[in-house]
């Protein structure tokens, strides 16, 4: 734990210093790096526990999910998207959920991603001059909701305990795998797949459609 | 192991931030793209469940919220490549026609 919080507060570190000093990016580097090296020749037990790595995974989804907020480029948005997208996939991992991350990866990560940086791209977006991230009330107002609905969910998963609550039933062989998966989808839930499909047979007619510069 | 707080508390962090991006970006692609990560979120907060009570229905949820989340990233970004030949923008305050 004290080596993830070094290396989290050695980022803030390098963050703030290239923001004093622009333009010397070895000015920040130099020391932080050092500083990273000590952390992990001092704490490198932590290196082999799970907790470890889960936190650090943990704190690049999250300052990655900022960063596609904040970041006035669409196309480094589109980047870091990218970058949370295979923090969550490891997670799934972690969670067992080996099918679902590979479909993580191969479907988001890969196809609906390329989307997005196909679209960019053709639109040739700049970046947004001084982020224009609406005006007066609307700011503060999104910034209070977002705090409020993030204090809420706080407290829901504080006291979820509360809530109707099954103990977990032994696990089974092979949980998370492609097998189980499908076995599920293709006997319980075939309605839902079929349905699915047709989703997105519209959708893509749809999308056809809608970009179509003149129809007939 | 983890306990499944952890993973419901990154999941919240994900989802408010996704949120207040889809509240205070004016671009429509970003837009678009705070949605999938609000997505994304929800996807990590059904996997842990599942993972907690070991069950499978979990995964099924999920497989169908990526299948819905591809057809609205089709459908959104062909919304805003037929708007942007119309005003040569992707700025949302310039697609305010049917707005009250």
């Amino acid at each position: 734990m004290p080596l993830l919080i070094g290396l989290i507060l050695l980022v803030v570190t390098w963050t703030v210093i290239r923001a004093v000093f622009p333009g010397r990016p070895l000015v920040a580097l130099v020391p932080v790096a050092l500083a990273g090296a000590a952390l992990l020749v001092l704490f490198y037990p932590a290196l082999a526990t799970v907790e470890f790595w889960a936190g650090l995974i943990g704190f690049v989804a999250i300052l990655s999910a900022l960063l596609v907020v904040i970041h006035p480029n669409p196309m480094m948005s589109v980047l870091f998207l990218i970058l949370n997208l295979f923090c969550v996939a490891l997670f799934y991992l972690m969670l067992q959920a080996e099918f679902l991350a590979a479909l993580q990866i191969i479907v988001y990560a890969g196809a609906i991603m390329v989307l997005f940086l196909f679209v960019v791209m053709l639109l040739n977006l700049k970046a947004e001059e001084g982020l224009r991230i609406g005006t007066g009330p609307q700011r503060w107002g999104a910034f209070g909701l977002g705090l409020l609905f993030s204090g809420l969910m706080f407290w829901a998963i504080q006291n979820r305990g509360r809530l109707a609550y099954f103990a977990p039933e032994s696990a089974g062989g092979g949980f998370g795998t492609a097998r189980e998966v499908a076995g599920l989808l293709f006997t319980r839930h075939v309605f839902a797949f079929e349905a699915v499909s047709i989703l997105l047979v519209a959708a893509m007619v749809g999308a056809v459609v809608l970009a179509k510069r003149k129809l007939g | 192991m983890m306990r499944v707080e952890f993973f419901l508390l990154i999941a919240a962090l994900v989802f408010s931030i996704g949120a207040v991006g889809v509240l205070i970006r004016r671009n429509a692609i970003v837009i678009l793209m705070c949605i999938e990560l609000m997505l994304n979120a929800v996807n990590l907060t059904f996997i842990a469940f599942a993972h907690e009570r070991q069950e499978m229905v979990g995964h099924v949820f999920v497989f169908f919220v990526m299948a819905v989340a591809a057809a609205e990233a089709a459908v959104g970004l062909a919304i805003v490549i037929a708007i942007f030949r119309r005003r040569r923008s992707a700025d949302v305050e310039d697609a305010s026609l049917m707005r009250w």
